[in-house]
């Protein structure tokens, strides 16, 4: 080791050779100039107001820990952050159901309806959420088209409240992160070996069988970085709980708004909102490493 | 180890970073002194001195990996040697960037601006230089009128074949005559017919504009038509140069002799040297073989190297030849190549012309496969792997 | 037929009927908002009994309204601006040099995407009401440009990626200098995925709701946060006419997007 980086160092000293490996490159200094105004802007505008989250978490007067362990003692904290669980896990869970079978469908499709199915899905991606929420609002509250039709076919006798409980968060959330799930499938599905199937077939095998033992295990991947965006994205919702969930359905970031606003316990805010930040840290890098494990040369 | 190669390199260099222009380089377009370059432990390139003339058509030749393509960058600036020096056209290079030094390149996937016509193209490197817009028109309409290419100056690059997309390539650098060309593969995803034609269309421009051209290729066939020289390149080093033709019939190791053309060769032990004759021991017998220009000692090995081409099949006995069975023959058009299969296992090669109604020996046959003692070639056995 | 069921029909069936009922699912709430927007002005119907603009009329009439949208639209154009500023010559540099450290920029410079908003919305809060920036547009502005950087930065990477080096090699070789490569070889190149990206960063500050929730007041509001409000409190049919303009527009800048990409494909 010493050897060789001795000998590395006495060449680039060398008169007529550059230190600098190829002209054809940009040279640091230009780098350096290029990289400069957006490096300063997300020291000032991302690293800073995270640092002072942080910090205001930690600071009343003096360093303490003690707004982390009024959370901790909290009935309120830790009821919504049992509500987020719940919610993330029943919206990640009910999206995977949902979307496993429209990732096959797409899959199975010949290239160009593929598109036009995708396009589908694509839209509601497109769409802002407070769009859809105004709009999911329209079509499962209880005056919604869908009650009128229940009420229509029933002479008045049913009507189901879908929104401003846990069902209309729910009905939010996977609405908002269906697609999410199902692109992510469907990229492993595509870059399954289709002579798989077929040799599986010919050993006879059936069609629940192929999936099970085929399809599944083969998809995998895809499967899971879907459950981990739809976990990340959905527990750190704050439209779809405030505006179709009702008051015992309050999330991680609603509650950081409470206490921000309502409360203006700012040190609260923060530490509720560094908790989030940890959780979503993890869940980010778990992600990581699926996705570096699951590509080659992904990660790097 | 690697301490003391290093630490030998800056005192080897010194001479020649003190006098950039010394007699040799005067009428040398290119001039590489000693140039070395490492990637960590790896050797690309080991101390290469290479001097290309005004005006002249080097190839540098050689399988990949043999360090042709690190030379050509070296030359052209996009990577920097680890000690040695360059001198392009009289000036110092070595350490000048690679847009000061008024080089031309041609590639092998062309290398065009898919959002520039092919005016526009050829173009471009004359309004790099300033030029009036009246005079980049007058030079770029001549190029394209010397590679008959005018009819398409407004298309762009991806709506031409690939022929035509590297001759738009070539009239690219002609168009700002620089001092030199540095072709990298160019013909290398052309088909087979028109990386000929296209042979012959630089070998053209070559010798119509007399612009000095570095040719790397890994094509045989392509150096030994194209080139005033070649340069056989083997692990970083330069195995041969010379002119194609001394290549091909004076080849000096047993790799020039197997990389350009095809080979017989014969390993065995010197027996006798006199009178200009050395007789060396084979498994196939004694042969007599004219003594190389370098001194020869009994009881060294060599190798025997015979072209395929410079064997007869005969009856007649004489000093020079083996018998063999024939165990295949092919017919590669205008000849015909037999398989020679010898009592030792030893499968020799023998070309001869195809005529029509040759009553040319049949499969099993045993003949007698001769050569005049001349066409034999003593080579230095191939150094240990 | 179809190789990933095998030749099970009723798997085939199950399948498909599961994909459609999300595929509705998906697409409702995208479309219902256009025939509600053009019914009667007083009350959300579906279906509207009568066509009428009225809603519409109400949306141009309402200072509160159009004023939110067009300051929206200032700060989703200034963004854009200022984001690609920023990011395409970033995006060069990382892709174009051996600047040591560049893996732990290019990570500094995703991290807006993996933070969760709620998190930038509190800090730029804490922040901004220091730095005396809440209730202005300047604030907004500066927390979009940052949010939505990282969309760029991955549209004119994946750009570069595709476009040859060879070519910025060459035009080296024939004597161009680094700024002529890059206004001349490089920019001409990385047209579609800049504009790609700047559509990304228009369509997303344009939707950004939360953090701009935070950071806005009467003076700075945007068109998110007053049909945020909206919602949440009054419910007005007005909000059919808005959904529309937005859907209608989201859906443009997907065409052009999507249009765009063909573009780059068809060149690479």
């Amino acid at each position: 080791m010493t050897s060789s980086s001795l000998s590395l160092d006495h060449s680039s000293a060398h008169p007529s050779a550059q230190s600098s490996g190829a002209t054809s490159g940009l040279g640091p200094w230009s780098a350096i100039l290029l990289l400069a105004p957006l490096t300063l802007l997300m020291l000032g505008i991302l690293l800073y107001p995270l640092g002072l989250t942080v910090w205001t978490s930690l600071y009343d007067g003096q360093l303490s820990v003690r707004a982390y362990g009024e959370l901790a003692t909290s009935t309120l904290f830790l009821k919504v952050l049992r509500n987020t669980i719940e919610i993330a896990v029943t919206g990640t869970l009910v999206s995977l159901v949902f979307g496993y079978p429209v990732a096959l469908h797409l899959a199975a499709q010949p290239p160009r309806r593929r598109t036009a199915c995708l396009i589908m899905v694509m839209l509601p991606f497109w769409t802002s959420i407070l769009v859809k929420s105004f709009a999911l609002v329209a079509v499962f509250g209880n005056q919604g088209l869908l009650n009128q039709l229940l009420g229509y076919l029933s002479g008045g006798q049913v009507n189901l409240p879908m929104m401003f409980n846990r069902v209309g968060v729910v009905l939010g959330m996977i609405n908002f992160l269906l697609p999410f799930m199902i692109l992510s499938i469907l990229g492993s599905l595509l870059a399954l070996d289709r002579r798989l199937v077929l040799a599986a077939e010919t050993m006879g095998a059936g069609a629940l069988r192929i999936f099970w033992k085929v399809i599944l295990p083969l998809s995998m991947p895809g499967v899971v970085a879907g459950v981990l965006i739809n976990v990340t994205l959905s527990i750190g919702m704050y439209i779809t709980p405030a505006l179709l969930g009702g008051r015992q359905d309050m999330m991680v970031a609603n509650l950081v708004d409470f206490y921000t606003r309502q409360t203006l316990d700012w040190p609260a805010a923060s530490a509720t909102a560094v908790v989030l930040l940890a959780i979503s840290g993890l869940l980010v890098a778990m992600l990581g490493r699926v996705r570096g494990g699951g590509l080659p040369g992904g990660a790097a | 180890m690697t301490f003391l190669s290093a630490s030998a390199a800056p005192a080897s260099a010194n001479p020649v970073s003190v006098v950039p222009t010394v007699a040799p380089a005067a009428s040398a377009m290119v001039e590489l002194r000693a140039v070395t370059k490492r990637y960590g432990q790896f050797e690309a390139l080991h101390r290469i001195d290479l001097s290309i003339a005004k005006g002249e058509f080097v190839t540098l030749l050689g399988p990949s990996g043999s360090g042709k393509t690190t030379l050509l960058n070296l030359i052209a600036g996009m990577i920097m040697p680890s000690s040695g020096q360059i001198v392009i056209d009289g000036r110092d290079a070595t350490g000048l960037p690679t847009n000061q030094r008024g080089l031309g390149m041609v590639f092998q996937n062309y290398a065009l601006m898919p959002h520039m016509t092919v005016f526009e193209n050829i173009a471009f490197p004359l309004q790099v230089r300033g030029l009036a817009r009246s005079e980049i028109k007058r030079k770029v309409t001549d190029v394209l009128d010397l590679i008959q290419l005018g009819h398409v100056a407004g298309r762009r690059p991806r709506e031409l074949s690939g022929g035509q997309q590297q001759r738009v390539s070539l009239a690219r650098c002609i168009v700002y005559n620089p001092a030199l060309i540095l072709m990298d593969e160019p013909l290398g995803a052309l088909d087979k017919k028109l990386r000929e034609q296209m042979q012959l269309e630089i070998k053209r421009l070559h010798a119509e504009l007399g612009i000095t051209m570095l040719y790397v290729t890994h094509d045989q066939d392509e150096a030994l038509t194209m080139s005033d020289r070649i340069v056989l390149m083997n692990g970083g080093r330069i195995e041969q140069e010379g002119p194609p033709d001394t290549l091909y019939f004076k080849p000096e190791t047993v790799f020039s002799a197997e990389f350009i053309g095809s080979s017989n060769l014969i390993p065995g032990e010197v027996e006798a040297v006199e009178n200009g004759t050395v007789t060396l021991r084979t498994a196939l017998g004694r042969f007599p073989v004219p003594a190389p220009d370098r001194p020869v000692r009994a009881g060294e090995p060599a190798v025997l190297l015979v072209r395929p081409e410079n064997m007869v099949l005969t009856d007649r006995p004489g000093p020079t030849g083996v018998t063999g069975r024939i165990e295949d023959s092919i017919l590669l058009g205008g000849v015909v190549r037999h398989f020679l299969r010898c009592a030792d296992g030893t499968t020799v090669i023998v070309q001869e012309l195809n005529q029509p109604g040759r009553a040319g020996a049949r499969r099993d046959d045993t003949v007698r496969a001769a050569w005049s003692v001349e066409h034999g070639r003593l080579l230095p056995p191939p150094p240990a792997r | 037929m179809n190789p990933l069921f095998g030749s099970s029909a009723i798997a085939r069936r199950v399948v498909t009927a599961a994909a459609w009922v999300c595929y509705v699912f998906l697409l409702v709430p995208s479309l219902i908002v256009v025939p509600i927007s053009f019914g009667n002005a007083g009350q959300i119907e579906f279906p509207p009994r009568e066509f009428s603009l009225a809603l519409y009329r109400q949306f141009f009439t309402d200072p509160a309204w159009w004023g939110s949208m067009v300051q929206s639209l200032f700060v989703a154009v200034t963004t854009t601006a200022l984001a690609l500023l920023l990011a395409v010559p970033a995006a060069y540099a990382l892709a174009r040099s051996n600047l040591p450290g560049r893996g732990l920029l290019r990570g500094l410079f995703m991290m807006p995407m993996l933070v969760p908003v709620i998190v930038l919305g509190l800090g730029l809060y804490l922040q901004f009401s220091d730095w005396g920036l809440l209730d202005t547009t300047l604030g907004v502005v500066l927390a979009h440009v940052m949010l939505t950087t990282p969309y760029i930065m991955i549209s004119v990477m994946s750009g570069l990626q595709h476009s040859d080096v060879a070519l910025e090699t060459v035009a080296s070789i024939m004597g161009a200098s680094r700024r002529t490569i890059f206004f001349r070889v490089v920019l001409p190149q990385l047209g579609p995925s800049i504009a790609v990206g700047a559509l990304f960063a228009f369509l997303m500050s344009l939707d950004e709701v939360v953090v701009a929730y935070f950071l806005t007041g009467t003076d700075s509001m945007t068109l998110p946060v007053k049909m945020y409000s909206s919602i949440r409190w009054e419910l007005t049919p007005v909000l059919a006419a808005v959904s529309t303009l937005l859907t209608v527009l989201s859906l443009l800048i997907a065409l052009g997007i999507i249009a765009l990409q063909r573009k780059t494909e068809a060149q690479s």
